[in-house]
């Protein structure tokens, strides 16, 4: 058994915080992108990692943007924000992922394409709310952890995969009573967030539906976004896309509306 | 991705998007090699969590399917999805639908040889006579207890019945049927469709092997439903002419319904009509005419063009046709079968009374067409089953057992298929006496088996 101690270890580690990493969050935080541009070029991490992510295709910018300025301005306060906190999610990632088969690419696709196509559901929905746009991030965010927590009883979990199909969540909850969408409210709390976020992302697990209407609409969406990602080659292949089980019916009534806005034909 | 295996049946769970991409993820060179050694009764991909799929997304299990249907001849299919699904698939795979439909693993599992004899009471429709058939055969064979409702009305108006039936099926296929080229209908006549513009390429989509082998079976009626004709060129008529004129050596008709000759020159008409050809107005003009249609569909005495003889290939065979006949009438009677008597030579019926008797023709790697002749008796025991009451409408007798013929067609294809003989069968024909089977098969040379189900004569005549 995992214990809640163990997985606090683990959270407790998100975010490190060099020093320019926090001063470029609290300027962020302040709206104000141009002292979080100057900041952030201290970090020559960060600044790289920004200038790789702004040029996935994802983003479509036809020209090489490589001015963290310029990347700061194109992406606006509450993007360049989840782009930092995505930033410090890669610096915990694994150097090796055992679980899942992932790289620090592939999990930087990962959150690419859940940020940006969050981006447009909150826009397609009038939302306009700094921390529920961040709330994408935290996903990512578990799925660090959960690998970190697996490793640590990688053959119990292979063992447990092999007898029986049981998904990865639910072996997560008989390991360390806490499941994906737990330690997402946990990383959430730890990033003092506002506790609709916990419970948007406790709706999204599709098996905790929340009584209030645009919370657990917002659920239904992450949840049908998350299966929508998670049903890309890349990431079936990596074995995330059995880690959690689909709530087909919960997300019945939302899908036409979600197929109209991804374009799927 | 692993099917997990729980009662001899080994099942997928893909979720999410199923596409092109995204199946070929899913499922690895040695995903297919693993399900191929699996030891179940049944594979089937679970649909539940699944929220769209697209063609390209379901081939990779439908090719995973072929595989593990000709290694080891189980059952293989789609399960748990909503009409909305099954109607996308339908429309997916049409006439190529080679695997099984299940609306829920409920269902599925009552078609799995490791479920049998727990007699279960079930409710079952489609809109296909064939399909109900087969269902209800099959659950039957595997000791339940169908009950068949013939229209969508009587099917609701049951099901409505709480706690009457253990399970109701609706919205499922089995797939192992014989092939769908054309409607077969009462009074042994065959109805091809043709629509907008009959060209030289009528050639090409014709299945005139098919229609071939349908003659040589004994349908003598061809109808081509041509509402949906906007003209007709001078390929064509050649076709049809060459048609109509092959079709009077077996004293066959072909007619035209629906036809208008708006856009086509009128002297085609005239040309068709000379060659034997008959057009009407409306479908029930022939349809509604029971005499018309009983004599335009007569079998005939004309002696067959080609006389071919039984060959070596056919004869290896005789096991197959003769298990998969055995097993089909012997469940529906629910009765042992005794051979009595096996030769060769040409048909031979002592007692001509109260018989009624039904062909069906095979084509492909090999050719050839197994003759039933039922005492009166068996088949309306055989038939009881299909019609859910006791009969003694002749008509509705012999609807039921070309029915009951196509099954075992559809049984013989799959065995012949499971050993890479690939065959299509013709529709069943029925002949209400010996009399009238006999115009047609009295100078075949085959193979004859007698049989004896409960001191009544069965007989079963194989040949080309």
């Amino acid at each position: 058994m995992i214990t809640k101690e163990k997985i606090d270890a683990f959270i407790e580690k998100i975010p490190p915080s060099p020093q320019a990493l926090r001063k470029t969050i609290l300027a962020l935080n302040a709206g104000d992108l141009t002292k979080a541009a100057e900041a952030a070029k201290e970090d020559k991490a960060l600044s790289h990692y920004l200038k790789e992510l702004v040029n996935k295709p994802i983003y479509g910018f036809r020209n090489e943007v490589s001015d963290v300025s310029q990347i700061f301005g194109i992406l606006g306060v509450s993007q360049s924000q989840q782009a930092v906190y995505n930033y410090m999610l890669t610096l915990l990632s694994p150097a090796k992922w055992k679980l899942f088969k992932l790289n620090r690419n592939s999990f930087s696709d990962l959150q690419a394409e859940l940020s940006i196509q969050w981006q447009k559901i909150l826009k397609h929905l009038h939302i306009e709310d700094k921390e529920i746009e961040s709330a994408i991030a935290l996903l990512p965010a578990s799925i660090i952890v959960s690998e970190a927590l697996f490793c640590e009883k990688i053959d119990d979990v292979e063992l447990l995969r092999s007898v029986n199909n049981i998904d990865l969540n639910t072996i997560l909850k008989r390991l360390c009573g806490m499941d994906l969408f737990d330690i997402c409210e946990r990383i959430a709390q730890k990033w003092e967030m506002d506790e609709k976020i916990a419970n948007i992302i406790q709706a999204a697990s599709g098996i905790k539906p929340s009584d209030d209407e645009k919370i657990d609409l917002l659920g239904k969406w992450m949840h049908l976004l998350l299966f929508f990602t998670l049903s890309k080659p890349q990431f079936i292949d990596a074995g995330l896309n059995d880690f959690i089980d689909f709530q087909i019916e919960y997300v019945s009534d939302i899908y036409d509306e979600f197929a109209t806005l991804m374009e799927i034909t | 991705m692993r099917a997990t295996v729980k009662d001899g049946v080994g099942t997928f769970h893909p979720q999410g998007f199923l596409d092109g991409n995204a199946s070929a993820s899913l499922l690895s060179i040695e995903d297919i090699e693993a399900t191929l050694k699996l030891n179940a009764d049944m594979i089937l991909v679970s649909l539940k969590n699944v929220i769209f799929f697209n063609r390209n997304g379901l081939d990779a299990f439908v090719k995973l399917f072929q595989k593990v249907r000709s290694a080891n001849h189980i059952i293989v299919g789609f399960c748990d999805y909503d009409t909305k699904k099954y109607q996308t698939i339908m429309k997916f795979y049409k006439d190529e639908l080679m695997f099984s439909l299940f609306k829920t693993q409920e269902i599925a599992t009552l078609f799995a040889s490791s479920f049998k004899n727990q007699s279960k009471n079930v409710l079952l429709y489609s809109d296909d006579k064939s399909q109900r058939a087969a269902m209800a055969i099959e659950l039957h064979d595997n000791g339940h207890n169908p009950i068949v409702a013939q229209t969508k009305k009587e099917f609701d108006e049951k099901a409505k019945a709480e706690n009457a039936y253990d399970v109701i099926i609706d919205d499922t296929f089995l797939g192992q049927m014989g092939q769908k080229v054309a409607t077969r209908v009462t009074g042994n006549a065959i109805i091809y469709t043709v629509s907008s513009f009959l060209d030289a390429e009528i050639g090409n989509t014709f299945n005139i092997a098919y229609h071939n082998n349908s003659l040589n079976v004994g349908f003598r009626l061809f109808i081509f439903d041509a509402y949906k004709v906007v003209s007709m060129n001078v390929h064509a008529l050649n076709f049809f002419s060459k048609l109509a004129s092959a079709a009077a050596e077996y004293n066959a008709t072909i007619c035209f319904v629906g036809m208008t000759f708006e856009k086509t020159p009128l002297s085609f008409k005239e040309t068709l009509e000379d060659s034997g050809i008959m057009f009407f107005e409306q479908m029930d003009d022939i349809l509604g005419d029971k005499e018309l249609l009983e004599e335009l569909g007569a079998s005939s005495a004309t002696a067959i063009k080609s006389k071919r003889a039984l060959n070596k290939e056919i004869v290896t065979e005789i096991p197959n046709f003769i298990d998969a006949t055995v097993a089909t009438i012997e469940m529906m009677t629910n009765s042992k079968a005794l051979k009595e008597a096996v030769k060769i030579d040409k048909l031979e019926i002592t007692d001509r009374e109260n018989k009624i008797a039904s062909s069906i023709g095979f084509y492909g790697d090999i050719d050839g067409m197994v003759i039933l002749v039922f005492p009166d008796g068996i088949a309306k025991k055989a038939c009881e089953l299909l019609i859910g009451e006791d009969t003694d409408d002749k008509e509705l007798i012999l609807d039921t057992l070309a029915e009951l013929v196509n099954i075992v067609g559809g049984k013989v294809k799959t065995l012949l298929n499971d050993e890479s003989i690939s065959v299509d069968i013709t529709l069943p024909r029925t002949y209400p006496n010996v009399e009238s089977l006999l115009e047609i098969a009295q100078d075949k040379k085959g193979v004859q088996v007698d049989l004896n189900f409960n001191n009544d004569n069965f007989l079963f005549f194989l040949t080309r």
